[in-house]
């Protein structure tokens, strides 16, 4: 335990004290020695303490504690049986070294592209049953590990870190952190994973020709590299196959032999339609022992070759041949349509490239729910994830595709589609903002999930979709349990608020939620009915409830229950891991009985459909049901429209936007209903960057657009409208594309011709390569010979980029893709010994340099269950660090202390404490609890008083004597107040009267000081006589 | 002017004192007027999976050699000393449905675990051993010897057992010594003999049943037949009402102590049904309670109040 200074310099104004001293041993004089020394001690010690906490004293407490973390690295290139060993190196090792008597800690951490930790810092020994955390294996960022495991260490113990990894990083640099470590006292041991030096065999590329034409034969290359040590030759299939759309034809599937080093293999090819190709090699070995990793295996390249346009159209699988005609009709029209339902969707960026144009007929985000009440179970929930709605908006914004959405009562905001990245793709916007035109609905959310796994995530995620789902003006609130029944905002206005000016602040407030268990329905229910009834500007024309529960609160009563019917709310029950037959009872006895849905949740991750859903149903209103039908005004001229017409059948309804604030919106075709032109856009149309997007808000004849079908039309409009999205398929220029990957980079290089095979030369060249996260990464090219164009972009992740390249005017877009095959993980097959070494050997600040485990222990981590013992010897916990120094900033002590200093040196000063006090009250004290007789103080008083005052009379007598001076005698006891206490306490005093005889004033002055200044005076006067 | 500037001025200071003399004594009064009875003694164990520590526990019980029982939400009773040394603990053999949320002790030792969410109560010998034969219930229903939902099972001195159970029924079932059902009373509502969520029950030194009637807030006494007696205390917060009352216990001279789950309160009762008193309130220090579960008294006469969101447990003395 000590004391330590953080900014010593302050330290100097320390010297002021001598100064001070010096100026207060004067100024002070006045207070008497005793009070002098005191308050100049009180304020050097303020003086201190202020200097003190300017300095920024602190109070330090070593600790001889250990904190052990232990880093586990689960990528692939280290064999699984490996990997599953390290728990176990882990809990021997803890069990064995761990001194449970100092608190030493262990904690770990797992990595791979990135780390997670398995386990925080414990001060007992728990036991690892297996990693469980799930990190990216195809890479290792040993670097990441070693931070995390820096911001893991608690500050009161000393630190190790114990790797287990075979060093071969391919992302981070770990010596660079691990020297940062080292210099601020942080030992590394390290445990090398051994990988033997095995026979690989790893498919390098497909090779295609840049130029593949329709009917051209051509040849494709497979590369196939084989490393191995001796001569030996590797045995097994290779199979070639080619993609397109749903088919899959196996091009060659042969055995072959691989000799050391690479091995090309060539088929033949042709290809007769225009579509875009996909050709995939793999390679499997015979024998597995001959190949290290199966992960590299595989290869991909892509082909495009141009030609007439296809279309995707995706339609509800609930709700199967809605859109039969339309697709009739288009195929009529010559376009190639193909349907596809909702529950079997694209999985890829390149799967869509076939297509030129992508039509949702009607589909919501997610499907499976069934009617407006009954049960549903999860397992039969589906709908495009948020990364499929990427590809989509992708797929148009940078490759160009045409993307229509058509209508019906499960598309646009009533679909489900609010606030998704399809919804900026669109020229509309799916909320109404408009306040005069939709009614309101209301939502309150009961949350009691506290008992599921994660239960907390999933109850912030699913409150986030609900709230994000509703619309600006609809009413949100949700309720808690806390001890009691809370809501979470709004408490004073009744718990439910208009979402729209709150919807930022609510999100905010469920970051903050935190869930108790629930004991009773009742009462939750019963107060958002309450609030529900509160509802009065706007009345909410949709009243809606869900409850997420496990089901073993109290069921609610039967009064709470018609209250809810009888103000038609609407009960949904989600049962989260609920418990068994009782536990469903109550949460479907609460949906059936208020008509709600009651949903049984298998999986958490469906959690958020369901209340996207539910949501939507309160956002509902968005549907415009027209009575009697209307037809749609054109108000823009279009291509679309290009000869059809001013007349348009009439439309029984349709889903309610608000038209996008841009000058790129063209709202073709409007409602007449409602008269607000912002929000009765029928048809809409816009470029979004590369693709050309089209909304039509009504249906394709299903049920609004009835009279649609018979209209003379009907074909040239839809084929209209979907010919205008599609991207050009036009065979234009010529233009060649070869692609080349390496050191993390893909080059694009590009010939181009015109159609008389001369060197074409564009004033400019643009591209963008897709990744396969779906972002958008820049490709600037830029020409360099005649005709030559070379663009390059960073391609460090492993999987497809689609790339399309924009020649500009007619010439269209050209789109190929590349396949990245697999990360670095798969190419280092020995162990990285030197790094490991230098790791072990950085010495720990004021400590030891780590240890090499397995040289330590003579033995190596081959995940076999005979290493672990002698490995677990090596004792990891060895005290050979500095003790942790725990430091406590303790100025605000030192500022409260010379405050209060402070104080006691001004009172030191200004007040003088007299003791007189004390006699009295020990008088009292003696006399009422000790009992003592009160009367005899008083008489010792008076004689103490009386002796007094005969001394100081003789005093008196004396000193006139020797004055020589004559004094009144009879004068001076009675100017003495003592004189009154002669006659007694009780004695009356009389009022001082003048003598009878009263002599003249000048002779009444005749006292001491008077004769004294008589005799000066008549000195004086001799004196000038 | 000056002598009455002076008054001013000294009556200013007197006044200022009188406030901060005040306010120090009103600062002072939550903690020190929280709690009635008692002074907090120990506060043991806490959270976590490792032996010994509790995660979110649900309830407690205590046998003649003093010996702590504890079953949390991982399923796992575990045994004590007073003092908060662990001794042993074993699992239930299932709870992936739900954990138990019942324990108590029979007069010879057995351990009876209320296994909430299979319908069941579990003996288990002191040593863990699981006594299979005598486990009552396992089948969801509303029929005699079926359960909704088991809170909690009491012996009478003669050896009848009694179940309460809530969700489909809200009821309470008696047993005779073989395991055969007797009788049953209750049904879901809020008049008298009837329940919403009868937690925990007690048997009283005069042989009465004293049920937790959870969701109504308040106390309801039966004779051993099921006929009605007596309510006690209604919603509330102030002294003598109740909010979620769950464990119950009594001490040698027949006061009650009643655990409320939702005041985060141990409040006590005379035989009469009068509050004497109430010790806790919600809070994470020591002295404080968040969500208390049970509580159950020693041969010391001290009180151990099962502290579930803290997941600890405190002990006082009175």
């Amino acid at each position: 335990m000590s004391f330590a200074v953080d900014n010593s310099t302050y330290l100097l104004l320390l010297l002021i004290a001598p100064a001070m001293w010096l100026w207060s041993y004067r100024s002070l004089a006045g207070l008497g020695g005793m009070r002098r020394i005191l308050a100049l001690t009180l304020r050097t010690l303020v003086l201190a303490a202020i200097v003190f906490a300017l300095a920024d004293m602190q109070f330090r407490k070593s600790s001889d504690r250990l904190t052990v973390i232990y880093l586990l690295d689960q990528s692939q290139s280290i064999p699984a049986e490996q990997r599953e060993a390290m728990a176990k190196f882990v809990n021997a090792t803890v069990r064995e070294n761990r001194q449970d008597d100092k608190l030493d800690r262990a904690g770990v951490i797992v990595f791979g592209r990135e780390a997670e930790v398995e386990l925080p810092p414990v001060d007992f020994a728990y036991e690892l049953p297996r990693v469980e955390s799930l990190v990216d294996p195809t890479y290792t960022n040993l670097e990441a590990a070693l931070q995390k495991a820096m911001s893991l260490f608690p500050a009161d113990s000393a630190k190790r870190v114990v790797i287990v990894t075979d060093g071969n990083e391919n992302m981070g640099d770990a010596l660079r952190e691990a020297r940062a470590m080292a210099d601020a006292g942080v030992s590394i041991d390290v445990l090398p994973a051994p990988i033997n030096r095995r026979s690989e065999v790893r498919v390098d590329k497909v090779a295609l020709p840049a130029d593949v034409r329709r009917g051209e034969p051509f040849e494709l290359r497979v590369v196939v590299d084989h490393d191995t040590t001796g001569a030996g030759k590797a045995k097994g299939k290779l199979r070639i196959i080619r993609k397109h759309g749903q088919q899959e034809t196996t091009l060659s599937e042969a055995p072959v032999e691989l000799s050391s080093g690479k091995n090309v293999f060539t088929v033949s090819e042709t290809i007769e339609e225009s579509d875009f190709y996909t050709y995939e090699a793999r390679f499997v070995p015979d024998d597995k022992s001959t190949d290290a990793s199966e992960q590299n295996n595989l290869a991909t390249a892509f082909t495009h070759v141009r030609g007439k346009g296809q279309v995707l159209v995706i339609e509800d699988w609930e709700h199967p041949g809605e859109f039969d005609y339309l697709v009739q009709r288009l195929r009529s029209e010559g376009i190639e349509v193909t349907l596809s339902q909702s529950n079997q969707l694209f999985t890829s960026l390149p799967e869509l490239q076939r297509y030129d144009c992508v039509v949702l007929a009607n589909t919501p985000r997610s499907s499976g729910f069934g009617g407006d009440d009954g049960q549903v179970d999860t397992d039969t929930l589906s709908g495009f994830s948020d990364a499929q709605i990427e590809m989509l908006v992708r797929n148009t914004e940078e490759l160009g595709c045409g993307l229509v959405m058509l209508g019906g009562d499960r598309s646009f905001g009533a679909g489900g589609w609010e606030r998704t990245a399809l919804e900026k793709a669109m020229p509309l916007d799916f909320q109404i903002k408009s306040a005069k035109v939709t009614p309101v609905g209301a939502l309150a959310m009961i949350m009691h999930a506290s008992e599921i796994a994660q239960g907390n995530y999933w109850q912030k995620r699913i409150a986030v979709e609900a709230i994000d789902a509703l619309g600006a003006r609809d009413y949100c609130g949700l309720l808690q349990w806390n001890g009691n029944e809370q809501w979470l905002w709004g408490q004073s206005q009744g718990g439910m608020i208009p979402v729209g000016p709150n919807r930022g602040s609510m999100k905010a407030r469920v970051d903050r939620l935190v869930v108790g268990d629930m004991p009773d329905f009742d009462p939750g229910m019963k107060k958002a009915a309450a609030a529900f009834a509160g509802l009065t500007n706007p009345v909410p024309a949709l009243k809606h409830m869900i409850i997420i529960s496990d089901g073993d609160p109290t069921p609610p009563s039967g009064a709470t229950i018609a209250a809810l019917k009888r103000m038609s709310v609407k009960v949904t029950t989600v049962a989260v891991g609920a418990h068994g037959p009782p536990g469903h009872q109550t949460m479907q006895n609460i949906a059936n009985q208020t008509g709600g849905k009651y949903y049984v949740v298998r999986n958490a991750s469906a959690l958020p459909k369901i209340y996207q859903r539910e949501a939507r149903r309160v956002a509902r209103p968005l549907v415009k049901e027209l009575e009697p039908a209307l037809a749609p005004r054109l108000s823009t001229r279009h291509a679309i429209v290009d000869g059809i017409g001013d007349e348009f059948p009439p439309l029984s309804g349709f889903v309610m936007t608000t038209v996008k604030d841009s000058s790129l919106v063209e709202v073709i075709l409007r409602s007449p209903e409602p008269p607000n032109a912002e929000n009765s856009a029928v048809l809409a149309s816009w470029t979004y960057g590369l693709g050309k997007v089209a909304a039509m808000t009504t249906d394709a004849g299903h049920r609004w657009a009835n009279d649609w079908t018979a209209w003379g039309q009907y074909d040239r409009f839809y084929s209209q409208l979907i010919r205008w999205a599609m991207r050009p398929t036009g065979e234009t220029g010529n233009f060649t594309i070869a692609t080349e990957v390496g050191d993390g980079k893909t080059r694009v290089v590009i010939d181009a011709l015109d159609k008389d095979e001369e060197f074409l030369n564009v004033a400019s060249l643009t591209g963008v390569a897709v990744s396969p996260e779906m972002k958008s990464v820049p490709l600037v090219i830029n020409q360099v010979a005649p005709g030559r164009y070379v663009g390059e972009f960073e391609s460090d992740t492993s999987g497809s980029y689609m790339i399309a390249i924009n020649a500009g005017g007619e010439q269209g877009l050209i789109r190929t893709g590349v396949s990245v095959g697999y990360s670095d993980e798969f190419r280092d097959r020995t162990t990285n010994t030197p790094l490991l070494e230098t790791l072990a050997k950085l010495p720990a600040k004021g400590g030891e340099p780590g240890k090499l485990i397995s040289a330590e222990a003579k033995v190596e981590f081959t995940g076999e269950e005979r290493v672990i013992e002698p490995l677990a010897k090596v004792n990891s916990y060895r005290r050979d660090l500095p003790p942790a120094v725990a430091s406590q900033p303790i100025w605000p002590l030192l500022v409260l202390l010379g405050s209060c200093v402070f104080f006691a040196d001004v009172f030191i000063r200004r007040v003088q404490v007299g003791f007189e006090w004390l006699a009295p009250l020990w008088q009292k004290f003696a006399t009422v609890v000790l009992r003592r007789q009160p009367v005899e103080a008083a008489p010792e008083t008076m004689s103490r008083l009386r002796s007094r005052k005969r001394e100081v009379q003789k005093s008196l007598e004396a000193r006139q004597t020797e004055t020589r001076l004559e004094i009144d005698e009879t004068r001076a006891p009675t100017t003495s107040p003592l004189n009154e206490l002669k006659q007694g306490p009780t004695a009356k005093r009389e009022p001082a009267k003048p003598p009878a005889a009263e002599p003249k004033p000048d002779e009444k002055q005749d006292d001491y000081t008077s004769r004294l200044l008589k005799a000066k005076r008549d000195a004086k006067r001799k004196r000038e006589e | 002017m000056a002598a009455a500037d002076n008054i001013d001025r000294r009556r200013f200071l007197a006044a200022c004192g009188l406030a901060s003399a005040a306010s120090y004594f009103v600062g002072c009064t939550p903690s020190a007027a929280a709690n009635d009875f008692g002074e907090l003694d120990l506060v043991w164990s806490r959270q976590g999976l490792a032996p010994g520590r509790l995660q979110k526990p649900r309830a407690m019980a205590i046998d003649a050699q003093d010996r702590i029982y504890i079953v949390d939400f991982t399923a796992r009773v575990q045994v004590f000393d007073p003092d908060g040394k662990f001794l042993l603990g074993w699992k239930t053999p299932a709870s992936k449905d739900g954990r138990p949320t019942g324990i108590s002790i029979d007069a010879d030792g057995t351990v009876m675990v209320a296994d909430t969410h299979y319908y069941r109560v579990l003996f288990y010998t002191p040593e863990g051993k699981l006594l299979e034969e005598r486990t009552i219930g396992g089948t969801v229903g509303s029929a005699p010897g079926e359960f909704g939902f088991v809170t909690d099972a009491v012996r009478a001195p003669d050896g009848s057992l009694f179940v309460s159970e809530y969700s489909q029924n809200d009821r309470i079932q008696k047993f005779a010594p073989d395991g055969s059902h007797l009788l049953q009373w209750g049904e879901p509502g809020s008049g008298p003999g009837e329940f919403r969520r009868p937690q925990s029950l007690l048997l009283d030194g005069q042989g009465q049943l004293v049920v937790s009637d959870s969701c109504n807030h308040r106390l309801q006494i039966f004779d051993q037949q099921g006929s009605h007696l007596a309510t006690w205390a209604n919603e509330g917060s102030g002294r003598g009402e109740l909010y979620y009352p769950y464990g119950l216990t009594a001490d040698a001279t027949g006061n009650m102590y009643v655990c409320e789950y939702g005041n985060h309160r141990v409040q006590k009762f005379g035989s009469d049904g009068k509050s004497l008193g109430i010790w806790g309130r919600q809070g994470r220090q020591p002295g404080e309670l968040w969500d208390p579960w049970a509580v159950v008294v020693d041969s010391a006469g001290r009180l151990h109040v099962l502290d579930t969101g803290n997941h600890r447990v405190q002990r006082i003395v009175m």
